[in-house]
């Protein structure tokens, strides 16, 4: 071989090495950047993790913090009237829910009488999974969270003022009533003004998301669904005298 | 001479995950492994359409919360896009990936025709996919755990699919693009891609649900 020859080999072959050791240097780069990049997202996904589970805020569901309104506990039960009648009558309920309007139409006098007469306590059990059906309003869940900031700050008004939003309900599938319609209601039926105010605050949003959540893990498969002394009443809740019967014969066991 | 340099097998390059990331037996059995758990669950899928069917208010395995549940996302009209489940879409071409990567990995060779033909029809399942994920995550709002799972194996399916087609030069295209998508290919920037999109897709459904899953 001559030795131009030779060296031109030498020559192909530095050059050869210097665009592989080009390659190299171009893939590390890529890679360190391309690492980077992953690592950032790991990070961010940690993050974001440790955020929503961790934190010592007590439960939290997909609407924040659970607040748990005073004259009232965290499974969901607003009491209304004797604390030491006999029976205990379970409501649960929405406030969007036709079926649970026609059965407040029917009873809700009857269930009036029972508790003034001290037969009977009642648990408003208020849940939120129409919230849906009100074109994103949300109709539900401020109607809840208004009667539970009643329950906190007038809890002898929860009666009155329930039974004042379902002779006012709104049909399934509209808006609903607007926050200010819900709280002229409130005024209307005595709820005091500071606390009619602190509807908007919406500081038991958390607390309704909970309950409706423990409601359906509780084996409540729609709404109005009752129970009467802790046992699913599933008589005709539409016609006024099953629920008053089943209740007498509660009280008679007693 | 440069394009003896170009053309050096990848293999003989680069660090050891680098070479195991470009090796024939990494890229079919994760096809293998990405299309059974897609056939799982579509199998699954199937069946809860059916036990839906059946009865609507059936109560599934999978419905965890209000956010992570399965019926939602299998009673709406998404779930349903041809008039049949679409899990059922599922049954009927994840076998055929199966066979492919069980046949490469015996050391058969697909004609070009025949792997261009599954490119474009998984390319078609991989549009599908991310549809329906982006139903379930904005329009539902909520998520099936098996659907994500499809989603995920779909993209890698999808993703070793294309490294094969582009390393063997199965796609019929321009000399120019070709040879771009091999460089690419080459520094593992598809793979770097992959990668980034799957965390991000991940980052999102944290950002989003994150709330209700860890509740």
């Amino acid at each position: 071989m001559s030795k131009q020859a030779r060296l031109r080999t030498q020559e192909l072959r530095r050059a050869q090495e210097e665009a592989a050791a080009r390659q190299a240097r171009q893939r590390r780069i890529v890679l360190a950047v391309g690492g980077l990049v992953i690592l950032g997202l790991v990070v961010a996904i940690i993050f974001a993790v440790v955020k929503v589970a961790g934190g010592d805020d007590g439960p939290t569901t997909a609407s924040g913090k659970v607040v748990v309104p005073a004259n009232a506990d965290a499974g969901g039960a607003i009491p209304v009237g004797e604390a030491g009648a006999p029976v205990t009558v379970e409501i649960y309920y929405d406030y969007m829910c036709p079926a649970c309007g026609a059965f407040e139409a029917a009873n809700g006098a009857e269930l009036e009488r029972l508790l003034d007469e001290g037969t009977i306590r009642v648990e408003l059990r208020p849940i939120s999974f129409l919230d849906e059906t009100s074109n994103g309003t949300e109709y539900s869940t401020r109607t809840a969270n208004a009667i539970a900031t009643v329950a906190n700050g007038a809890p002898d008004k929860v009666w009155d003022f329930h039974a004042a939003l379902y002779a006012n309900q709104p049909e399934e599938g509209t808006d609903g009533l607007d926050d200010d319609e819900i709280a002229e209601i409130a005024a209307d039926a005595g709820v005091p003004a500071d606390v009619v105010s602190a509807f908007g605050d919406e500081s038991y949003r958390g607390w309704v998301a909970s309950v409706t959540e423990r409601a359906f893990d509780s084996g409540v498969e729609g709404t109005p669904t009752l129970k009467i002394n802790g046992e699913f009443w599933e008589g005709d809740v539409y016609t006024v005298g099953p629920l008053t019967e089943a209740i007498e014969s509660a009280a008679e066991d007693q | 001479m440069t394009s003896t340099v170009d053309e050096a097998p990848a293999a003989d390059q680069g660090s050891r995950l680098h070479r195991l990331r470009h090796s024939n037996v990494t890229v079919w059995v994760t096809m293998l492994i990405a299309s059974v758990a897609s056939l799982v669950a579509s199998f699954v899928l199937s069946i809860d359409a059916l036990r839906l069917a059946e009865d609507p208010t059936a109560d599934l395995g999978c419905n965890i919360n209000a956010v992570i549940s399965c019926g939602t996302v299998a009673s709406s009209w998404q779930s349903s896009l041809l008039g049949f489940p679409n899990a059922f879409l599922g049954l009927m071409t994840e076998p055929v990936v199966i066979t492919i990567a069980v046949a490469s990995l015996a050391g058969l060779k697909f004609p070009r025709w025949f792997m261009v033909t599954a490119q474009a029809i998984y390319t078609l399942g991989l549009v599908f996919a991310y549809w329906l994920f982006q139903q379930a995550m904005f329009e539902i709002g909520a998520l099936c755990p098996w659907c994500l799972l499809v989603t995920l194996a779909t993209t890698l399916v999808f993703f070793e699919m294309t490294y094969v087609n582009i390393r063997d030069d199965n796609l019929f295209l321009p000399r120019r693009v070709q040879a771009a998508l091999t460089r690419f290919v080459r520094s593992d920037l598809d793979l770097i891609l992959v990668v980034v999109w799957v965390l991000v897709l991940v980052l999102a459904v944290v950002l989003k649900y994150g709330e209700a899953l860890f509740a």
